[in-house]
């Protein structure tokens, strides 16, 4: 599959066959940004995300990577072409919707962590399912499970500050999965954290996947971006190439 | 996102800066204990002053020749007459047709007797000695707090108040001998024979230390006289005439007395006065109550001044907290927050720092205001409609300050946000 830009890329993206499950659908997305003069981050990019599929996303600094990341977290809307998640297009929903999305259907994980500095790791995990509502008992009980998976039992009620890089990290990763969202989206989850703990975000990704989870992984790293099925290749806003990684690697 | 946990996380925040929350309070537990303070021992002041006045005099009118009023004897706030001096005006002849007046129950005159020291054993008092001559319906049922009142006529008797009695460091009882010394130097000896608390139409007995002797007959050789108009012959008058009507017809009556003080007594026909001043109890409790509400309304205008200054406080601090945690909303709003949750969560804060200064203030405030009714010697109420007003003023001045900070919260990107460093 090759991708050009334009409205036939955006027929392409809903025509191919892995599309009719397609749990995100990116069609001819711009975004640009207004500082005074215009700067174009996605200049037509299209993409559709089959369900449980595992897709990196590879290019150099500036070339809209993050961007594309937060369109299809529904933290921004395009500034023309769609962003489709769960067959709802993110622009038309309410502020309340789209907050519900984020906090439901998909989790992030960031490369600087992003954690509550004043809350426990165990609070931390919890907080999706706060805005969702849940129980404090149910909270505290999922938290501890998912802590436990990425082996931080020990650790519940330790603030941020008191873990290491790639125990905070993987704080984040039982974070995201906390809501169990259909969607995963992580932004250079291993750009802050030494080789061996990367391999060790890498495997809690790929069990996520292995769950059934749709990954979308940005990286500069090719290692890293060979866990996924496809690698998206992405250049001054536009998608250059997409590339199928050989299983077995 | 529930309120309870919202409120956790909003305390969440707080606690996470003690310090900082703790100076935030301080403006708003000044302002609300400074409100608390003084409605608390402005309504003590009111509930004793106003409540003693009202359960021995429900039923009393006060006639005071001579305006003692502020402006004219409508309008203004009346003050009690006895603080003020009347002239001697009100002649026999008026009290007698006074007593005529359908209702009146009794009539009791009283005056001043012309008197310049009084002295017991060693100690004489010669400055602000007040001797008053009235008869004995002047003490009213409980008002003699030791001994008894003296008959009529009595000779060489006296009444003293408690106040008086506390004047003189031998500790004055019936049955001591007191020395009046007249203006024309002449001294005459009384044996005690009661303490009083208060008589009838003297509001600041209480307070003041005053010597009653049987006006008759000391009014006769020691008091004032006036021109009859009405008899054409000069007659003992009197500053001050105290009335005793059903409480049920008191505005009635005052309304004749009124009339026939204005009208046809002789006491509005002596010189120099130009007036007369009628009051009914309950126009004397009136007019203290305003004078004492507007004190305490003057002064919870200063607590709510304070109040504003804390208020600006909280908003600072929230728009300082909006700031640095910038990144924190952005995380908030990626894992799930809506913009009214976020804007809830700041509130929050807002209004448990509101809170806190109230939690505070008013038990600071009625611990000062206790202090202030014990010193000045009064009976301490809580003024629950204030304390309610007080808690509402908190949280009010925690939402206000609030509004804006927790606005801007809400409405930060969360892209943004998440790039903050
Ligand atoms: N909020 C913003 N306001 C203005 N410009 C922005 C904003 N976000 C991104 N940009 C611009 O959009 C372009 C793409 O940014 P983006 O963050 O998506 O890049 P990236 O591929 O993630 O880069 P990196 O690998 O360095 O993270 C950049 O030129 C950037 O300056
Ligand atoms: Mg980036």
């Amino acid at each position: 599959m090759s991708v050009t830009d334009g409205d036939a890329a955006a027929a392409g993206a809903r025509a191919d066959g892995p599309e009719d499950e397609a749990v995100v659908t990116v069609a001819d997305v711009h975004k640009e940004y207004d500082l005074g003069g215009t700067v174009t981050a996605l200049d037509g990019v299209s993409l559709a995300l089959a369900e449980g599929s595992y897709t990196a996303v590879m290019g150099p600094s500036g070339s809209g990577k993050s961007t594309l990341l937060n369109l299809i977290g529904a933290l921004d809307t395009p500034t023309a072409g769609e962003v489709i998640v769960d067959g709802e297009n993110v622009a038309d929903l309410p502020e309340r919707e789209r907050a519900r999305l984020r906090g439901t259907e998909i989790g992030f994980v960031f490369q600087t962590f992003n954690l509550m500095p004043r809350l426990a790791a165990v609070e931390n995990v919890a907080l999706p399912l706060v805005f969702a509502e849940w129980s404090r008992r149910e909270r505290r009980e999922r938290a501890e499970t998912l802590l436990s998976e990425v082996g931080l039992g020990d650790r519940l009620d330790h603030l941020p500050r008191e873990l290491s890089g790639g125990q905070r990290q993987r704080v984040a990763i039982a974070r995201a999965l906390a809501a169990d969202p259909e969607i995963i989206l992580a932004d250079e989850p291993t750009g802050n954290v030494d080789t061996d703990t990367g391999a060790e975000i890498m495997d809690l990704l790929a069990a996520a996947r292995d769950r059934g989870n749709t990954i979308l992984l940005v990286t500069h790293e090719r290692r890293i971006a060979d866990h996924a099925d496809r690698i998206v290749h992405v250049t001054d806003g536009a998608i250059e190439e997409i590339e199928p990684v050989e299983a077995g690697e | 996102m529930k309120l309870r946990d919202s409120l956790r996380l909003a305390g969440r925040s707080l606690a996470g800066h003690r310090l900082r929350s703790a100076l935030t309070v301080v403006g708003i537990v000044i302002g609300i204990s400074t409100v608390v303070i003084f409605a608390s021992f402005g309504t003590s002041v009111q509930t004793d002053v106003v409540g003693e006045f009202e359960d021995t005099a429900a039923s009393e009118i006060i006639v005071t020749s001579g305006d003692v009023g502020f402006g004219d004897s409508s309008g203004g706030p009346p003050i009690p007459t006895d603080l003020l001096d009347g002239i001697p005006a009100v002649t026999d002849y008026d009290v007698e047709q006074l007593g005529g007046i359908d209702g009146v129950e009794a009539v009791i005159p009283s005056g001043p007797i012309d008197a310049d020291a009084v002295t017991v054993g060693e100690e004489t008092l010669a400055r602000g000695v007040q001797v008053t001559a009235i008869p004995p319906a002047g003490f009213a049922e409980g008002d003699i707090i030791t001994g008894e009142p003296f008959e009529s006529g009595a000779r060489g008797e006296i009444v003293l108040t408690e106040t008086a009695v506390e004047r003189f460091e031998a500790n004055v009882t019936v049955g001591d001998t007191v020395t009046v010394d007249y203006a024309d130097a002449s001294p005459e000896e009384f044996t005690v024979v009661g303490v009083t608390g208060s008589v009838r139409g003297g509001f600041s007995s209480a307070f003041s230390p005053i010597f009653y002797v049987p006006i008759e007959p000391y009014y006769a050789e020691h008091g004032s006289t006036a021109p009859s108009a009405s008899q054409g012959v000069d007659q003992r008058a009197f500053p001050q005439v105290t009335l005793v009507a059903p409480p049920d017809r008191v505005t009635d009556v005052q309304a004749d007395v009124e009339r026939y003080m204005t009208e046809d007594s002789d006491a509005i026909r002596v010189e120099n006065v130009n007036d007369v001043t009628v009051q009914s109890t309950a126009d004397i409790v009136d007019g203290i109550e305003s004078v004492l509400a507007d004190v305490i309304r003057l002064v919870s205008g200063i607590g709510l001044l304070a109040l504003l200054v804390g208020a600006f406080g909280i908003a600072n601090i929230m728009l300082v907290s909006v700031t640095e945690r910038t990144k924190e909303i952005g995380i908030m709003k990626a894992t799930g927050a809506r913009n009214r949750e976020v804007m809830g969560l700041f509130l929050g804060e807002a209004v448990l720092l509101g809170l806190a200064g109230a939690v505070v203030g008013i038990p600071l405030g009625l611990a000062v205001g206790y202090g202030a009714a014990v010193y000045a010697e009064v009976g301490f109420t809580v003024p629950i409609i204030w304390l309610v007003v007080a808690a509402g003023m908190g949280i009010a001045t925690g939402v206000v300050a609030g509004l804006y900070p927790a606005w801007r919260a809400a409405r930060v990107d969360p892209i943004d946000a998440l790039r903050y460093e």
